[in-house]
């Protein structure tokens, strides 16, 4: 029999809420690789920007969004594949937002990168979704798995041409989010996409030993207070590089 | 190969030398001797190069057109007199081939006091002493730049009060726009240059076509400050565009009866 899932709104906002948050701080990060002079400020610049997009925006929301998630049952997560999951998302989102922003900007750089992120969010969120522990078997809607992969591709590429293309407010505020709704709409999607069938109490191997909500809230919390802190540095960065500017 | 002896003059030295050295390799050419000086209006770069006889135009041309180079001639090295008997000039917008300066004065700066100052030659000192006036009051800037008119000659005002648009537009840029992909000329405008004009003036904006409504710059019957916005949008939108260059050409103005100030930008 299937199982109902019904929401925690308040940590549904939540989600989204640090979906933006990451994402505003990975773009704002991200505009700066085109400016960079030495490989050594666009490696850098390029790894910040996978971090908080990758870990901030798509990871640490998912596991906001699955807490938010009530199936009535017990679930755990694999360890192993819950790295993965984060791992995929950090490399996804580094690979797409050094292509946008090495070069000239153009039409097919911003379609490559739209695609990287939109898959890399797609990769992370079904990723994370094999990770679950518990006694239910997953199928999927396919038609809905496609309209998700659809949503992250097609927002990936509106924010990242809002961010890149925009200047000033606009440029900063959209964007985040444009790509806090293409993180949260794929992953929302992809759960009315699934569907839980009881398998009449069969606990997975590795059940007792897997990830719980517990220890995902912890990290979830370390990642969002680096996010914040990444923000509120950079932000202190840029006014002092502003000021110093000679004219 | 050739061997060419290339004057250059610009507002300041501080790398001078790193980016015209850039444009010279990029050229395959490359740099045999330099000499770089300062006076009182700004630097000047001596170089010879050798490279393919074929890229010289290329070279020339990338270095006249370059946006820190104000004045610049080269010739075959070598030849007696060689940039004095026949000028091979690329003349920039702000300093046109015949009023550049003489060789003599290319490559040994002259003495102080320096006066009068080559006509169209931009004020580079009185320039310095009041950008960062422009700097600190930014965008409340016109009080100092009618100050900056009348304290230049008035051979100099105009492309002096080019040279400080081109600054402010420059370090405008880099404050406020620089985050962010290159954008062709048309997007440039729209996102960069638009914004950041209002920010000095009421404008209206026709696709390259910018109108200067009530410019405090250029009241009827006084002179004409145009050149400054135009300067302002060559800093400003310069960068956003490279590697290409910006120009802008003043189509009408105020102070000679015109409904408003119109500019054309170009690249």
């Amino acid at each position: 029999m299937p199982m109902q899932l019904s929401y925690n709104w308040l940590l549904v906002l939540l989600s989204y809420a640090v979906s933006v948050l990451g994402s505003f701080t990975a773009l704002q990060l991200a505009v700066a690789i085109p400016v960079a002079t030495t490989h050594h400020q666009k490696t850098a610049a390029v790894a910040m920007a996978g971090g908080a997009m990758g870990l901030g925006a798509i990871w640490a929301m998912h596991f906001i969004a699955m807490l938010a998630c009530d199936s009535s049952m017990q679930v755990t997560y694999d360890p192993a594949l819950t790295a993965l999951s984060a791992l995929v998302a950090f490399a996804a989102c580094s690979a797409g937002l050094m292509l946008v922003g090495s070069g000239l900007f153009s039409w097919l750089r911003l379609l490559a990168a739209g695609t990287c992120m939109g898959l890399g969010v797609a990769s992370m969120h079904y990723l994370g979704m094999a990770a679950m522990m518990m006694p239910a078997v997953t199928s999927y809607n396919m038609g809905l798995v496609i309209i998700s992969l659809i949503i992250a591709v097609v927002a990936s590429m509106v924010a990242l041409w809002l961010a890149f293309n925009l200047r000033g407010p606009l440029q900063m505020i959209t964007s985040a989010l444009v790509m806090g709704m293409a993180v949260c709409g794929m992953h929302y999607t992809g759960m009315a996409a699934a569907r839980f069938e009881d398998n009449g109490g069969q606990l997975p191997d590795g059940y007792a030993t897997g990830l719980r909500g517990d220890n995902l809230g912890l990290t979830i919390f370390v990642i969002v207070a680096t996010l914040l802190v990444l923000m509120l540095v950079l932000y202190y960065w840029r006014q002092r590089y502003r000021s110093s500017l000679n004219i | 190969m050739v061997e060419l002896e290339i004057q250059v003059f610009s507002d300041r030295r501080e790398g001078l030398l790193a980016e015209l050295g850039r444009v010279v390799a990029a050229n395959s050419f490359s740099l045999i001797r330099q000499r770089l000086t300062q006076d009182s209006r700004g630097a000047w770069l001596s170089m010879i190069v050798r490279g393919p006889m074929e890229q010289r135009l290329a070279l020339e041309e990338m270095l006249g057109t370059h946006s820190r180079v104000l004045s610049f001639e080269a010739a075959l090295f070598g030849e007696a007199g060689a940039i004095a008997a026949a000028p091979v000039s690329v003349p920039t917008q702000m300093a046109p081939r015949t009023l550049q300066p003489s060789p003599v004065e290319a490559m040994s700066p002259p003495a102080q006091p320096v006066a009068p100052l080559p006509a169209a030659m931009p004020d580079v000192s009185q320039v310095e002493h009041t950008l960062p006036k422009l700097a600190h009051d930014y965008p409340q800037i016109y009080p100092w730049l009618v100050a900056l008119e009348n304290s230049v000659a008035e051979p100099a005002r105009e492309s002096s009060l080019m040279l400080a648009g081109r600054r402010t537009g420059t370090w405008v840029y880099k404050r406020d726009y620089a985050l962010g992909a290159k954008l062709g000329l048309a997007d440039a405008i729209k996102r960069i240059g638009m914004p950041a004009l209002r920010a000095l003036a009421d404008i209206e904006q026709h696709g390259v076509h910018v109108h200067i409504l009530n410019s405090p710059l250029c009241a009827p019957g006084v002179h004409s400050g145009c050149k400054f916005y135009g300067g302002y949008l060559e800093g400003l939108l310069g960068a956003s565009v490279t590697p290409k260059k910006v120009f802008v050409r003043h189509l009408s103005c105020r102070s000679s009866g015109a409904a408003h100030c119109s500019l054309e930008i170009s690249h």
